[in-house]
C-alpha cells in the first residue's frame, strides 16, 4: 500500500525505509506509532527513528525474519492517530551575544531579526529524531524562509543551550560541542542530564514550541 | 586501591556497553572486545559483565596499594609485575606495592586489565560503568584514566594461578552486505572482498578508517539512519568506514555492509598501518560464529568453576 522497503541489515537490525525524500505528516506519526508499537514488543534492545526510516535492534538474532514479518503487518495496520505527542515550550533569548547569527540570518534571508524571531517561535515543531550528540533533536519543519545552509566553517565550542537552524531544520544543542549551525538564541532549558532515569527531556515525535522572552530583541 | 602512575595513551573504564539509549543519541561505549573482557572477568569468578580496564597501546603504569588477584587479556602489551613478566589470559595475584606496567607492541593494539569483585566506587550512568568519552560521562567522571587517579577495590587473598587459551585475532574479517552495495557495479562489489585494506592512522573508538589502491569514489547521500557498532559506511572518498562503539547513533553514508557481531572484536586489534580483509557470509554463519563464541565463554566458566572446586576439597 505505501512506498515502503523492509530489511534486515547485520544480523538483527530491523528497518523500515519510507522510500521518498520527506515523510508527509501522516507518514511521520504512522512512523512514530510503529515506534510505540515496536516498544511494546519488548523484543528489542534499541529503537533508532531517523529522518525516512526506523531501526529497530533486536536482542536476539535467532530468528530476524519472524519480526521483520510481524513489523511489516504493524505499519500496514498501524494508525497514525493512536500516537498522542508531548508538547514542550522552551523560553528562548534571540539575538545579541545570546544568538550571534540571528544579524546575518536577517540580512541572508532580507528580513528584520523581528521577523526572524517571529517565523521561528510561531511554529510548532516535531522533535523528527535524536542524533549527533546525546540530546540534540532534530526539530521540524523549519519555516521556509529560514532555510539556509551551515555555516561554511564550523564553530569549534557552540555553547551548550543554543537554539540554532540549518536547512529544513532546528535544534538546541544539549551540551557544548563544535558545530556549523547558524545560532539564533539560548535557552536555559536543561534538555539532557545524563543522572536522570529518563536523561533526554525530548523524545522522537514530541512537538516543540519555541516562546520569545522579553530580553531577547523583541 | 588501584594508583594510576602513568595513564599511557589511553586507558579508560569500559563494561559490555550501554544499550537502551540509542534512540537519545547515546552511543553505546563498551569494550572493543567483549570475549577478552568477560573472559577476564571469569577467570577472577567475576561476574561478566564488571567493568574491566581497556588499555589501548600501553605504556601505562599501575601500583597495588592492597593485594589482590587481577587479570590481563586482549593484546600482549609486555605487561610485567614489579619487573615480572606476565603471560596473556592468565590471572595472578598481587601483593600491597606491586607495580604492573604495559609496554606496547607492534602487533597488537588493546589490553583488558580485570581485578577480582571489580572496582568499588564507581556509579552506573544509564545502567553502564562505561566511559562515553565523547559525551563525558560515565567511567571516572566522563574522563579517560589520568595520571594519580585512584581506583578502589577489595583486599582479596591469593587465588591459584589458572590461565585460559582465547581465540587467536585474525585479520580477516566476515562481514554481511548491507543495503545501499548496490551504489556500485558488481565488478567493485566483489572487489570489496579481494582488497587488502589499510588501516589509516585516523581511526579510533569511534570507527576505524580503512583505505585500498582500488578507487571507491561516488558522489550518493542517503537520508541519516540508525547506525550501529559494525556498520560499514562507504563515504564519498571511497574510504569505508567500520563503525565502532563510540559511534554516532545515525549517519548518512551509504552502508556496505555490517561485520558479523562474533568478528567485530578483530578490530580492537587493528592499528594504523595494518591490514585486514572482508570475507562475504550469510546471517546463519554469522549466528554459528556467535554460538561457537558463547560456547568457548560457556566452557570457560565451567572450568574455572571446576579448578576453584578442586583447590577448595
Amino acid at each position: 500500500m505505501t512506498n515502503n522497503k523492509i530489511y534486515i541489515l547485520g544480523e538483527r537490525a530491523l528497518v523500515l525505509e519510507i522510500t521518498q525524500g520527506t515523510l508527509s505528516q501522516e507518514q511521520q506519526s504512522k512512523l512514530f506509532a510503529l515506534h510505540a508499537w515496536m516498544r511494546e514488543q519488548k523484543a528489542f534492545i534499541d529503537i533508532v527513528p531517523a529522518k525516512t526510516t526506523i531501526t529497530g535492534y533486536l536482542m536476539h538474532s535467532q530468528d530476524p525474519e519472524y519480526w521483520l514479518d510481524k513489523m511489516q503487518d504493524a505499519w500496514q495496520n498501524i494508525k497514525p492517530e493512536s500516537y498522542a505527542p508531548t508538547v514542550h515550550t522552551i523560553l528562548t533569548h534571540y539575538g545579541k551575544h545570546f544568538g550571534p547569527d540571528l544579524e546575518s540570518v536577517a540580512s541572508l534571508t532580507g528580513l528584520s531579526q523581528s521577523q526572524v524571531v517571529e517565523l521561528h517561535s510561531q511554529c510548532r515543531y516535531q522533535v523528527k529524531f535524536l542524533g549527533f550528540l546525546p540530546g540534540f533533536a532534530y526539530l521540524g519543519e523549519l519555516s521556509s524562509e529560514l532555510h539556509l545552509p551551515r555555516l561554511d566553517s564550523p564553530r569549534t565550542h557552540v555553547p551548550k543551550g543554543s537554539v540554532a537552524i540549518a536547512q529544513d531544520l532546528t535544534a538546541v544543542y544539549p551540551s557544548e560541542s563544535p558545530g556549523g549551525w547558524r545560532l539564533i538564541g539560548h535557552t536555559d532549558t536543561v534538555l539532557f542530564n545524563h543522572n536522570l532515569d529518563s536523561p533526554s527531556i525530548l523524545q522522537p515525535g514530541d512537538v516543540v514550541k519555541f516562546i520569545p522572552s522579553t530580553e531577547g530583541i523583541c | 586501591m588501584l594508583t594510576i602512575l602513568k595513564s599511557g595513551i589511553q586507558a579508560c573504564i569500559q563494561d559490555l556497553g550501554r544499550e537502551g539509549f540509542r534512540h537519545l543519541g547515546v552511543s553505546q561505549s563498551g569494550v572493543l572486545d567483549p570475549l577478552a573482557a568477560k573472559s577476564a572477568n571469569i577467570l577472577l569468578n567475576n561476574q561478566q559483565e564488571t567493568p574491566v580496564i581497556e588499555i589501548t597501546v600501553g605504556l601505562c603504569q599501575f601500583k597495588f596499594e592492597k593485594p589482590t588477584n587481577f587479570a590481563i587479556t586482549g593484546a600482549d602489551l609486555g605487561a610485567k609485575l614489579s619487573g615480572q613478566q606476565l603471560a596473556v589470559g592468565w590471572r595472578y595475584h598481587a601483593n600491597q606495592g606491586d607495580t604492573l606496567t604495559f609496554a606496547t607492541s607492534k602487533t597488537g593494539l588493546r589490553a583488558y586489565l580485570a581485578i577480582q569483585n571489580g572496582f568499588s566506587k564507581l556509579s552506573p550512568v544509564m545502567n553502564s560503568y562505561s566511559t562515553d568519552l565523547q559525551a563525558e560521562f560515565g567511567g571516572t567522571n566522563g574522563k579517560p584514566l589520568n595520571d594519580g587517579d585512584v581506583l578502589e577495590y577489595e583486599t582479596n587473598t591469593a587465588l591459584s594461578s589458572i590461565g585460559a587459551a582465547l581465540p587467536e585475532y585474525t585479520d580477516t574479517i566476515r562481514v554481511i552486505v548491507g543495503p545501499h552495495i548496490d551504489i556500485m557495479s558488481k565488478d567493485k562489489q566483489q572487489s570489496l572482498f579481494e582488497q587488502n585494506w589499510g588501516v589509516l592512522p585516523q581511526s579510533n573508538r569511534m570507527g576505524v578508517r580503512l583505505s585500498s589502491k582500488t578507487d571507491f569514489t561516488h558522489n550518493i547521500s542517503i537520508a541519516s539512519q540508525g547506525v550501529c557498532p559494525g556498520t560499514v559506511q562507504l563515504p564519498p572518498n571511497g574510504d569505508p568506514i567500520v563503525l565502532l562503539n563510540d559511534s554516532q547513533t545515525t549517519g548518512g553514508y551509504p552502508i556496505i555492509g555490517q561485520v558479523i557481531e562474533a568478528d567485530l572484536r578483530q578490530f580492537s586489534q587493528l592499528g594504523a598501518g595494518q591490514t585486514c580483509k572482508f570475507l562475504a557470509v550469510d546471517r546463519t554463519q554469522a549466528l554459528q560464529a556467535k554460538t561457537q563464541q558463547l560456547q568457548h565463554i560457556a566452557q570457560l566458566e565451567i572450568a574455572v568453576q571446576h579448578h576453584n572446586k578442586k583447590k577448595h576439597d
